[in-house]
Protein backbone atom coordinates (compact mmCIF):
# COMPACT_ATOMS: atom_id res chain seq x y z
CA UNK A 1 0.00 0.00 0.00
CA UNK A 2 1.51 3.36 -0.95
CA UNK A 3 0.99 6.62 0.38
CA UNK A 4 -2.32 8.37 -0.42
CA UNK A 5 -2.77 12.09 -0.76
CA UNK A 6 -5.96 13.61 0.95
CA UNK A 7 -6.71 16.74 2.72
CA UNK A 8 -7.20 17.57 6.42
CA UNK A 9 -7.79 20.20 8.92
CA UNK A 10 -4.77 22.26 11.52
CA UNK A 11 -6.03 20.89 15.04
CA UNK A 12 -4.98 24.36 16.06
CA UNK A 13 -6.62 27.45 13.18
CA UNK A 14 -8.69 24.64 11.24
CA UNK A 15 -6.74 25.50 7.79
CA UNK A 16 -7.31 23.25 5.43
CA UNK A 17 -3.82 21.08 5.22
CA UNK A 18 -2.87 18.28 3.17
CA UNK A 19 -2.10 15.48 4.49
CA UNK A 20 -0.98 11.19 3.46
CA UNK A 21 -2.47 8.39 4.93
CA UNK A 22 1.24 6.20 5.46
CA UNK A 23 1.22 3.01 5.88
CA UNK A 24 4.00 1.44 8.29
CA UNK A 25 4.49 -2.04 8.47
CA UNK A 26 0.41 -3.18 9.84
CA UNK A 27 -0.39 0.32 11.01
CA UNK A 28 -1.57 3.22 9.26
CA UNK A 29 -1.21 6.79 10.08
CA UNK A 30 -2.82 10.41 8.94
CA UNK A 31 0.65 12.57 8.84
CA UNK A 32 0.12 16.63 8.29
CA UNK A 33 1.90 19.85 8.84
CA UNK A 34 0.44 22.92 9.48
CA UNK A 35 2.72 25.70 7.84
CA UNK A 36 1.96 27.33 11.09
CA UNK A 37 1.23 24.65 13.88
CA UNK A 38 3.56 22.42 13.10
CA UNK A 39 3.18 18.12 12.33
CA UNK A 40 0.93 15.98 13.53
CA UNK A 41 0.75 12.38 13.05
CA UNK A 42 -2.16 10.21 14.06
CA UNK A 43 -3.51 6.83 14.40
CA UNK A 44 -5.84 5.44 11.85
CA UNK A 45 -5.96 1.73 11.12
CA UNK A 46 -3.85 -1.25 13.22
CA UNK A 47 -4.10 -4.65 11.91
CA UNK A 48 -6.32 -6.98 9.38
CA UNK A 49 -8.24 -6.64 8.02
CA UNK A 50 -5.96 -4.52 5.94
CA UNK A 51 -7.14 -0.41 5.33
CA UNK A 52 -5.72 -1.14 1.32
CA UNK A 53 -8.65 -4.13 1.75
CA UNK A 54 -11.66 -2.14 3.37
CA UNK A 55 -13.37 -1.23 0.22
CA UNK A 56 -16.66 -0.16 -1.37
CA UNK A 57 -16.02 1.70 -4.39
CA UNK A 58 -19.03 4.41 -4.93
CA UNK A 59 -20.49 6.30 -7.65
CA UNK A 60 -20.72 9.65 -5.84
CA UNK A 61 -24.30 11.17 -5.22
CA UNK A 62 -26.05 13.83 -6.82
CA UNK A 63 -27.14 16.19 -4.52
CA UNK A 64 -30.57 17.76 -5.69
CA UNK A 65 -31.29 19.59 -2.70
CA UNK A 66 -28.00 21.69 -1.62
CA UNK A 67 -28.69 24.40 1.45
CA UNK A 68 -25.76 25.96 0.89
CA UNK A 69 -22.96 27.51 -2.25
CA UNK A 70 -19.55 26.16 -2.48
CA UNK A 71 -18.06 29.39 -1.14
CA UNK A 72 -14.49 28.52 0.77
CA UNK A 73 -14.81 25.30 -0.07
CA UNK A 74 -15.07 21.57 2.50
CA UNK A 75 -15.54 21.83 5.16
CA UNK A 76 -16.74 25.09 5.59
CA UNK A 77 -19.86 25.28 3.68
CA UNK A 78 -21.75 22.52 4.96
CA UNK A 79 -25.41 22.86 4.87
CA UNK A 80 -25.32 20.58 2.84
CA UNK A 81 -23.09 22.11 0.03
CA UNK A 82 -23.39 20.57 -3.88
CA UNK A 83 -19.96 19.21 -3.45
CA UNK A 84 -21.04 16.62 -0.92
CA UNK A 85 -21.04 13.11 -2.04
CA UNK A 86 -23.82 11.64 -0.12
CA UNK A 87 -27.47 11.86 0.75
CA UNK A 88 -28.90 12.38 4.03
CA UNK A 89 -29.23 8.56 5.33
CA UNK A 90 -30.25 10.01 9.32
CA UNK A 91 -30.48 13.28 10.63
CA UNK A 92 -30.54 14.31 13.90
CA UNK A 93 -32.20 16.80 15.60
CA UNK A 94 -30.54 18.46 18.97
CA UNK A 95 -34.07 18.74 20.85
CA UNK A 96 -31.94 20.27 23.96
CA UNK A 97 -28.29 21.00 25.03
CA UNK A 98 -29.55 20.13 28.81
CA UNK A 99 -28.43 16.91 30.41
CA UNK A 100 -29.20 14.61 33.67
CA UNK A 101 -25.30 13.42 33.51
CA UNK A 102 -22.06 14.69 32.95
CA UNK A 103 -19.80 12.83 30.81
CA UNK A 104 -15.99 13.09 30.40
CA UNK A 105 -16.96 11.72 26.98
CA UNK A 106 -19.25 14.18 25.38
CA UNK A 107 -20.21 14.65 21.90
CA UNK A 108 -22.44 17.35 21.89
CA UNK A 109 -20.76 19.48 25.12
CA UNK A 110 -24.01 18.45 26.93
CA UNK A 111 -25.51 20.07 30.10
CA UNK A 112 -26.28 23.54 28.93
CA UNK A 113 -29.75 24.05 29.84
CA UNK A 114 -32.00 27.02 28.68
CA UNK A 115 -32.65 27.70 24.84
CA UNK A 116 -34.34 24.53 23.67
CA UNK A 117 -35.35 24.84 20.09
CA UNK A 118 -39.92 25.57 20.33
CA UNK A 119 -41.94 22.97 19.13
CA UNK A 120 -42.47 24.83 16.25
CA UNK A 121 -38.53 25.16 15.35
CA UNK A 122 -38.88 21.53 15.54
CA UNK A 123 -41.47 21.35 13.25
CA UNK A 124 -39.19 23.74 10.53
CA UNK A 125 -36.58 21.51 10.87
CA UNK A 126 -39.01 18.25 9.94
CA UNK A 127 -40.22 20.83 6.93
CA UNK A 128 -36.96 21.96 5.98
CA UNK A 129 -36.04 18.08 5.55
CA UNK A 130 -38.68 17.48 3.50
CA UNK A 131 -38.13 20.04 1.94
CA UNK A 132 -34.75 18.50 0.97
CA UNK A 133 -35.49 14.80 0.08
CA UNK A 134 -36.62 13.32 2.84
CA UNK A 135 -38.53 12.01 4.57
CA UNK A 136 -35.37 10.45 6.56
CA UNK A 137 -34.48 8.36 9.48
CA UNK A 138 -34.96 10.61 12.70
CA UNK A 139 -32.57 10.30 15.47
CA UNK A 140 -33.76 12.99 18.47
CA UNK A 141 -30.47 13.60 20.08
CA UNK A 142 -29.19 16.35 22.62
CA UNK A 143 -27.48 17.01 25.60
CA UNK A 144 -30.33 14.32 26.97
CA UNK A 145 -33.60 14.48 25.17
CA UNK A 146 -35.68 12.87 27.47
CA UNK A 147 -35.50 15.85 29.72
CA UNK A 148 -37.70 17.58 27.18
CA UNK A 149 -41.34 17.20 28.99
CA UNK A 150 -42.79 17.63 25.18
CA UNK A 151 -40.54 14.78 24.28
CA UNK A 152 -43.84 13.25 22.76
CA UNK A 153 -45.66 15.83 21.12
CA UNK A 154 -41.73 16.35 19.13
CA UNK A 155 -42.66 12.37 17.77
CA UNK A 156 -46.15 12.72 17.15
CA UNK A 157 -45.43 16.03 14.86
CA UNK A 158 -42.64 14.09 13.10
CA UNK A 159 -45.01 10.81 12.91
CA UNK A 160 -47.78 13.45 11.61
CA UNK A 161 -45.44 14.76 8.73
CA UNK A 162 -44.64 11.43 7.55
CA UNK A 163 -41.32 10.28 9.32
CA UNK A 164 -41.85 6.68 9.88
CA UNK A 165 -38.73 5.98 11.90
CA UNK A 166 -37.84 7.73 15.01
CA UNK A 167 -35.25 6.84 17.46
CA UNK A 168 -33.96 8.56 20.66
CA UNK A 169 -30.43 8.95 21.65
CA UNK A 170 -30.77 8.59 25.38
CA UNK A 171 -28.84 7.85 28.18
CA UNK A 172 -32.28 6.25 29.48
CA UNK A 173 -32.35 7.43 33.05
CA UNK A 174 -35.19 9.39 32.63
CA UNK A 175 -37.19 6.57 30.78
CA UNK A 176 -36.28 3.96 33.20
CA UNK A 177 -37.28 6.52 36.53
CA UNK A 178 -40.57 7.13 34.95
CA UNK A 179 -42.03 4.09 32.85
CA UNK A 180 -45.11 6.50 31.58
CA UNK A 181 -43.48 8.79 30.27
CA UNK A 182 -41.28 5.90 27.87
CA UNK A 183 -45.07 4.59 27.40
CA UNK A 184 -46.34 8.00 26.09
CA UNK A 185 -43.81 7.99 23.78
CA UNK A 186 -44.28 4.62 22.60
CA UNK A 187 -47.77 5.60 22.20
CA UNK A 188 -46.89 8.66 20.20
CA UNK A 189 -44.87 6.40 17.38
CA UNK A 190 -41.30 6.14 18.57
CA UNK A 191 -39.60 3.40 17.07
CA UNK A 192 -36.37 2.67 18.86
CA UNK A 193 -34.16 3.56 21.69
CA UNK A 194 -30.39 4.59 20.31
CA UNK A 195 -29.06 3.63 24.47
CA UNK A 196 -25.85 4.36 25.83
CA UNK A 197 -24.60 1.24 26.90
CA UNK A 198 -20.45 1.12 27.85
CA UNK A 199 -19.91 -2.24 29.53
CA UNK A 200 -21.80 -4.74 31.52
CA UNK A 201 -19.63 -3.76 35.12
CA UNK A 202 -20.64 -0.74 37.37
CA UNK A 203 -16.76 0.96 36.73
CA UNK A 204 -17.15 1.14 33.02
CA UNK A 205 -19.61 3.58 33.61
CA UNK A 206 -18.21 4.90 36.79
CA UNK A 207 -14.96 6.14 34.63
CA UNK A 208 -17.22 6.93 31.43
CA UNK A 209 -20.64 8.46 32.87
CA UNK A 210 -19.59 9.84 35.99
CA UNK A 211 -21.60 6.87 38.39
CA UNK A 212 -22.87 3.66 38.40
CA UNK A 213 -25.32 3.52 35.83
CA UNK A 214 -25.49 -0.57 35.25
CA UNK A 215 -28.55 -1.39 36.80
CA UNK A 216 -30.56 1.43 35.18
CA UNK A 217 -29.73 0.43 31.94
CA UNK A 218 -30.73 -3.21 32.97
CA UNK A 219 -33.77 -2.01 34.04
CA UNK A 220 -34.83 0.20 31.12
CA UNK A 221 -34.18 -2.99 28.65
CA UNK A 222 -36.58 -4.96 30.58
CA UNK A 223 -39.20 -2.21 30.77
CA UNK A 224 -38.96 -1.84 27.16
CA UNK A 225 -39.31 -5.68 26.68
CA UNK A 226 -42.61 -5.72 28.34
CA UNK A 227 -43.43 -2.32 26.04
CA UNK A 228 -42.43 -3.93 23.19
CA UNK A 229 -40.09 -1.34 21.71
CA UNK A 230 -36.80 -2.30 19.90
CA UNK A 231 -33.18 -1.02 21.90
CA UNK A 232 -29.71 -0.57 19.85
CA UNK A 233 -27.06 -0.57 22.42
CA UNK A 234 -24.27 1.77 22.14
CA UNK A 235 -20.74 1.20 23.89
CA UNK A 236 -18.25 3.51 23.35
CA UNK A 237 -14.92 1.31 22.95
CA UNK A 238 -12.47 2.96 24.92
CA UNK A 239 -9.26 1.45 25.53
CA UNK A 240 -8.27 0.54 28.60
CA UNK A 241 -11.91 0.93 30.01
CA UNK A 242 -14.38 -1.41 28.37
CA UNK A 243 -12.51 -3.00 25.23
CA UNK A 244 -12.05 -6.53 27.09
CA UNK A 245 -16.28 -6.39 27.46
CA UNK A 246 -17.32 -6.18 23.93
CA UNK A 247 -17.67 -9.80 24.05
CA UNK A 248 -19.79 -9.44 27.48
CA UNK A 249 -21.91 -7.22 25.58
CA UNK A 250 -22.60 -9.45 22.59
CA UNK A 251 -23.38 -11.68 24.64
CA UNK A 252 -25.97 -9.74 26.74
CA UNK A 253 -27.19 -8.11 23.40
CA UNK A 254 -28.03 -11.86 22.19
CA UNK A 255 -29.91 -12.98 25.14
CA UNK A 256 -32.11 -10.67 25.15
CA UNK A 257 -33.70 -10.95 21.49
CA UNK A 258 -35.53 -9.53 20.19
CA UNK A 259 -35.94 -6.39 22.30
CA UNK A 260 -32.49 -5.76 21.46
CA UNK A 261 -31.74 -5.50 17.65
CA UNK A 262 -28.10 -5.26 17.29
CA UNK A 263 -25.20 -3.35 19.08
CA UNK A 264 -23.30 -0.18 17.52
CA UNK A 265 -19.81 0.22 18.64
CA UNK A 266 -18.51 3.61 18.39
CA UNK A 267 -14.73 4.01 18.29
CA UNK A 268 -14.04 6.88 21.01
CA UNK A 269 -12.97 10.03 19.47
CA UNK A 270 -11.68 13.14 21.10
CA UNK A 271 -13.38 16.52 20.54
CA UNK A 272 -13.28 19.57 23.27
CA UNK A 273 -10.18 20.78 24.65
CA UNK A 274 -6.57 19.12 24.20
CA UNK A 275 -3.83 21.37 24.55
CA UNK A 276 -1.44 17.88 23.12
CA UNK A 277 -2.81 15.40 20.47
CA UNK A 278 -4.56 12.34 22.39
CA UNK A 279 -2.04 9.45 22.49
CA UNK A 280 -2.31 6.29 19.93
CA UNK A 281 -2.60 4.77 22.70
CA UNK A 282 -5.78 6.09 23.27
CA UNK A 283 -7.42 5.21 20.30
CA UNK A 284 -9.67 1.94 18.94
CA UNK A 285 -9.61 1.28 15.51
CA UNK A 286 -11.95 -0.53 13.60
CA UNK A 287 -9.80 -4.00 13.07
CA UNK A 288 -8.95 -3.80 16.61
CA UNK A 289 -12.90 -3.72 17.25
CA UNK A 290 -13.61 -6.55 14.64
CA UNK A 291 -10.66 -8.72 15.97
CA UNK A 292 -11.27 -8.18 19.43
CA UNK A 293 -15.14 -9.02 18.83
CA UNK A 294 -13.63 -12.28 17.08
CA UNK A 295 -11.27 -13.27 19.83
CA UNK A 296 -13.74 -12.22 22.71
CA UNK A 297 -16.87 -14.36 21.18
CA UNK A 298 -14.66 -17.26 21.52
CA UNK A 299 -14.81 -17.13 17.43
CA UNK A 300 -18.58 -17.28 17.05
CA UNK A 301 -18.41 -13.99 14.86
CA UNK A 302 -15.70 -13.67 13.07
CA UNK A 303 -14.20 -10.43 11.35
CA UNK A 304 -14.69 -12.20 7.78
CA UNK A 305 -18.65 -11.87 8.93
CA UNK A 306 -18.27 -7.91 8.93
CA UNK A 307 -18.59 -6.01 5.64
CA UNK A 308 -17.89 -2.08 4.87
CA UNK A 309 -20.63 0.03 4.43
CA UNK A 310 -22.73 0.64 1.20
CA UNK A 311 -23.74 4.45 2.24
CA UNK A 312 -21.04 6.41 4.32
CA UNK A 313 -17.26 5.74 3.25
CA UNK A 314 -16.09 2.99 3.58
CA UNK A 315 -13.22 3.84 6.60
CA UNK A 316 -16.32 4.91 8.41
CA UNK A 317 -17.98 1.91 9.74
CA UNK A 318 -18.46 -1.97 9.31
CA UNK A 319 -21.59 -3.79 9.60
CA UNK A 320 -22.15 -7.67 10.22
CA UNK A 321 -25.71 -8.90 10.08
CA UNK A 322 -26.67 -12.33 11.87
CA UNK A 323 -29.96 -14.52 12.33
CA UNK A 324 -30.43 -16.24 16.08
CA UNK A 325 -32.21 -19.01 15.73
CA UNK A 326 -34.18 -21.57 18.00
CA UNK A 327 -31.08 -23.37 18.58
CA UNK A 328 -29.16 -20.22 20.18
CA UNK A 329 -27.05 -20.81 16.82
CA UNK A 330 -25.88 -17.54 15.35
CA UNK A 331 -26.01 -17.60 11.28
CA UNK A 332 -23.82 -14.91 9.71
CA UNK A 333 -25.44 -13.35 6.69
CA UNK A 334 -22.77 -10.95 6.10
CA UNK A 335 -19.76 -11.48 3.56
CA UNK A 336 -17.12 -9.46 3.54
CA UNK A 337 -15.63 -11.09 0.20
CA UNK A 338 -19.38 -10.38 -1.70
CA UNK A 339 -19.13 -6.66 -0.31
CA UNK A 340 -15.51 -5.71 -0.23
CA UNK A 341 -13.58 -5.88 -3.11
CA UNK A 342 -11.60 -3.50 -4.50
CA UNK A 343 -11.67 -4.71 -8.12
CA UNK A 344 -15.37 -4.85 -7.93
CA UNK A 345 -17.82 -2.68 -9.90
CA UNK A 346 -18.47 0.88 -7.93
CA UNK A 347 -22.22 1.67 -6.73
CA UNK A 348 -24.23 4.14 -6.78
CA UNK A 349 -23.57 5.69 -3.54
CA UNK A 350 -27.33 6.90 -3.55
CA UNK A 351 -28.60 3.28 -3.84
CA UNK A 352 -26.64 2.99 -0.69
CA UNK A 353 -28.11 5.46 1.15
CA UNK A 354 -31.76 4.17 0.26
CA UNK A 355 -30.69 0.69 1.41
CA UNK A 356 -29.50 1.75 4.87
CA UNK A 357 -32.61 4.22 5.36
CA UNK A 358 -34.12 1.01 4.64
CA UNK A 359 -32.24 -1.39 6.63
CA UNK A 360 -32.23 0.47 10.05
CA UNK A 361 -35.94 1.48 9.60
CA UNK A 362 -36.95 -2.03 8.98
CA UNK A 363 -34.20 -4.21 11.72
CA UNK A 364 -33.48 -1.44 14.69
CA UNK A 365 -37.25 -1.35 15.82
CA UNK A 366 -38.68 -4.35 17.24
CA UNK A 367 -40.60 -6.87 14.73
CA UNK A 368 -42.86 -9.22 16.06
CA UNK A 369 -43.71 -12.47 14.69
CA UNK A 370 -46.83 -12.93 12.51
CA UNK A 371 -48.87 -13.85 15.49
CA UNK A 372 -47.73 -12.04 18.33
CA UNK A 373 -46.42 -15.10 20.33
CA UNK A 374 -42.92 -16.75 18.98
CA UNK A 375 -43.50 -20.22 20.48
CA UNK A 376 -47.15 -20.35 19.02
CA UNK A 377 -45.61 -18.76 15.17
CA UNK A 378 -43.11 -21.63 15.72
CA UNK A 379 -45.66 -24.41 16.14
CA UNK A 380 -47.11 -23.57 13.23
CA UNK A 381 -43.79 -23.18 10.89
CA UNK A 382 -43.76 -26.48 9.04
CA UNK A 383 -39.67 -26.92 8.16
CA UNK A 384 -36.20 -25.61 8.57
CA UNK A 385 -37.16 -22.98 5.66
CA UNK A 386 -39.69 -21.70 7.00
CA UNK A 387 -38.00 -21.51 10.84
CA UNK A 388 -34.73 -19.49 9.09
CA UNK A 389 -37.51 -17.38 7.29
CA UNK A 390 -39.73 -16.32 10.63
CA UNK A 391 -36.26 -15.84 12.81
CA UNK A 392 -35.25 -13.52 9.92
CA UNK A 393 -38.44 -11.35 10.46
CA UNK A 394 -37.44 -11.39 14.01
CA UNK A 395 -34.18 -12.37 15.35
CA UNK A 396 -32.18 -10.61 12.60
CA UNK A 397 -29.38 -9.51 15.29
CA UNK A 398 -27.02 -6.18 13.58
CA UNK A 399 -23.66 -5.55 14.58
CA UNK A 400 -21.65 -2.49 13.60
CA UNK A 401 -19.17 0.07 14.61
CA UNK A 402 -18.92 3.84 13.12
CA UNK A 403 -15.54 5.66 13.56
CA UNK A 404 -16.22 9.37 14.06
CA UNK A 405 -13.80 11.46 12.97
CA UNK A 406 -11.75 14.24 15.34
CA UNK A 407 -9.34 17.65 14.43
CA UNK A 408 -6.86 14.86 14.63
CA UNK A 409 -7.79 12.50 12.04
CA UNK A 410 -10.39 14.12 10.38
CA UNK A 411 -9.87 12.91 6.24
CA UNK A 412 -12.19 15.77 3.93
CA UNK A 413 -12.45 12.87 1.47
CA UNK A 414 -14.35 10.94 3.70
CA UNK A 415 -16.62 13.61 5.61
CA UNK A 416 -17.86 14.98 1.74
CA UNK A 417 -19.20 11.06 1.89
CA UNK A 418 -20.58 11.40 5.01
CA UNK A 419 -24.60 10.41 5.41
CA UNK A 420 -25.40 11.17 9.05
CA UNK A 421 -26.70 15.09 9.16
CA UNK A 422 -26.92 17.64 11.69
CA UNK A 423 -29.88 19.82 11.59
CA UNK A 424 -28.14 23.00 12.96
CA UNK A 425 -29.90 25.65 15.06
CA UNK A 426 -30.92 27.40 11.34
CA UNK A 427 -31.73 24.34 9.70
CA UNK A 428 -29.00 22.99 7.72
CA UNK A 429 -27.96 19.75 7.43
CA UNK A 430 -24.34 19.76 8.31
CA UNK A 431 -22.45 16.25 8.49
CA UNK A 432 -21.82 14.83 12.04
CA UNK A 433 -18.07 14.75 12.34
CA UNK A 434 -17.71 18.23 11.00
CA UNK A 435 -20.44 19.53 13.00
CA UNK A 436 -18.84 18.01 16.37
CA UNK A 437 -15.25 19.32 15.15
CA UNK A 438 -13.57 21.52 17.98
CA UNK A 439 -9.97 22.51 17.40
CA UNK A 440 -7.44 21.60 20.33
CA UNK A 441 -8.52 24.78 22.29
CA UNK A 442 -12.04 23.19 22.22
CA UNK A 443 -13.68 26.10 19.83
CA UNK A 444 -16.05 24.03 17.45
CA UNK A 445 -15.99 24.67 13.72
CA UNK A 446 -19.97 24.83 13.30
CA UNK A 447 -21.55 24.17 16.80
CA UNK A 448 -23.04 27.25 18.72
CA UNK B 1 -51.92 -36.34 -5.27
CA UNK B 2 -50.58 -37.95 -8.59
CA UNK B 3 -47.32 -40.04 -8.03
CA UNK B 4 -44.02 -38.43 -9.45
CA UNK B 5 -41.83 -41.33 -11.20
CA UNK B 6 -38.03 -40.69 -11.59
CA UNK B 7 -37.38 -40.18 -15.59
CA UNK B 8 -34.14 -42.29 -15.36
CA UNK B 9 -35.41 -45.05 -13.24
CA UNK B 10 -38.88 -45.19 -13.60
CA UNK B 11 -39.79 -45.63 -10.62
CA UNK B 12 -42.15 -43.46 -8.04
CA UNK B 13 -40.15 -40.74 -5.84
CA UNK B 14 -40.66 -41.30 -2.10
CA UNK B 15 -40.54 -38.84 0.97
CA UNK B 16 -37.37 -38.52 2.22
CA UNK B 17 -35.19 -36.28 4.44
CA UNK B 18 -32.73 -34.22 1.93
CA UNK B 19 -30.05 -30.99 3.28
CA UNK B 20 -30.15 -28.66 1.34
CA UNK B 21 -26.83 -26.20 1.33
CA UNK B 22 -26.46 -23.12 0.84
CA UNK B 23 -23.72 -20.90 1.66
CA UNK B 24 -22.72 -22.90 4.31
CA UNK B 25 -25.71 -23.33 5.79
CA UNK B 26 -27.39 -26.53 5.83
CA UNK B 27 -31.66 -26.64 6.03
CA UNK B 28 -32.91 -30.06 6.47
CA UNK B 29 -36.41 -30.33 4.45
CA UNK B 30 -38.70 -33.21 3.41
CA UNK B 31 -38.89 -33.70 -0.35
CA UNK B 32 -39.27 -36.43 -3.17
CA UNK B 33 -36.28 -38.37 -4.00
CA UNK B 34 -35.79 -41.39 -6.42
CA UNK B 35 -34.63 -44.04 -3.59
CA UNK B 36 -32.67 -45.45 -6.57
CA UNK B 37 -30.71 -43.00 -8.01
CA UNK B 38 -31.08 -40.47 -5.42
CA UNK B 39 -32.55 -37.33 -7.40
CA UNK B 40 -34.59 -35.26 -5.87
CA UNK B 41 -37.26 -32.95 -7.26
CA UNK B 42 -38.06 -29.82 -6.11
CA UNK B 43 -41.39 -28.01 -7.06
CA UNK B 44 -41.25 -24.95 -8.58
CA UNK B 45 -43.27 -23.24 -5.91
CA UNK B 46 -40.74 -23.83 -3.38
CA UNK B 47 -37.71 -23.39 -5.64
CA UNK B 48 -39.37 -20.04 -6.26
CA UNK B 49 -40.55 -19.37 -2.78
CA UNK B 50 -39.44 -19.86 0.26
CA UNK B 51 -36.30 -21.03 -1.46
CA UNK B 52 -35.55 -18.00 -3.05
CA UNK B 53 -36.61 -15.96 -0.11
CA UNK B 54 -33.76 -17.73 2.43
CA UNK B 55 -31.42 -17.65 -0.84
CA UNK B 56 -32.01 -13.60 -0.94
CA UNK B 57 -31.60 -13.33 2.81
CA UNK B 58 -28.01 -15.60 3.00
CA UNK B 59 -27.03 -13.23 0.03
CA UNK B 60 -27.24 -10.40 2.94
CA UNK B 61 -24.61 -7.41 2.01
Amino acid sequence: MNNKQTESLCPHCFRKIPARIVPRGKKVYMEKTCPEHGSFRTILWRGEPAMNTWQRPKIPAPIHYPNTEVVKGCPYDCGICPEHRQHTCTALLEITLDCNIRCPVCFADGGRPGGDPSLDTIESWYQTLLDSGGPYNIQLSGGEPTLRDDLPDIITRGRRLGFDFIQVNTNGIRFYEEPNFLKSSIDAGLASLFLQFDGMTGDVYEKLRGADYLKIKLGLIELCAEMDLGVILVPTVVPGVNDHQLGDIIAFALKNMPTIRGVHFQPISYFGRYPSAPADSMRITLPEVMQKIENQTGGEIKTTNFAPPGCENSLCSFHGNFVLMPSDKLVPLTKRDAAACSCQEAQPAEEGAAAARRFVAQNWRRRSCCCGNETAGESKVSDSLDIFLERIKTHKFCLSAMAFQDVWNINLERLRDCCIHVVSPEGRRIPFCAYNLTNREGVPLYRV
Amino acid sequence: MARIVCAKCNIPLEKSKVTISYLGNSFPVDLLKCPQCNLVFIPEDLALGKMLQVEKALEDK
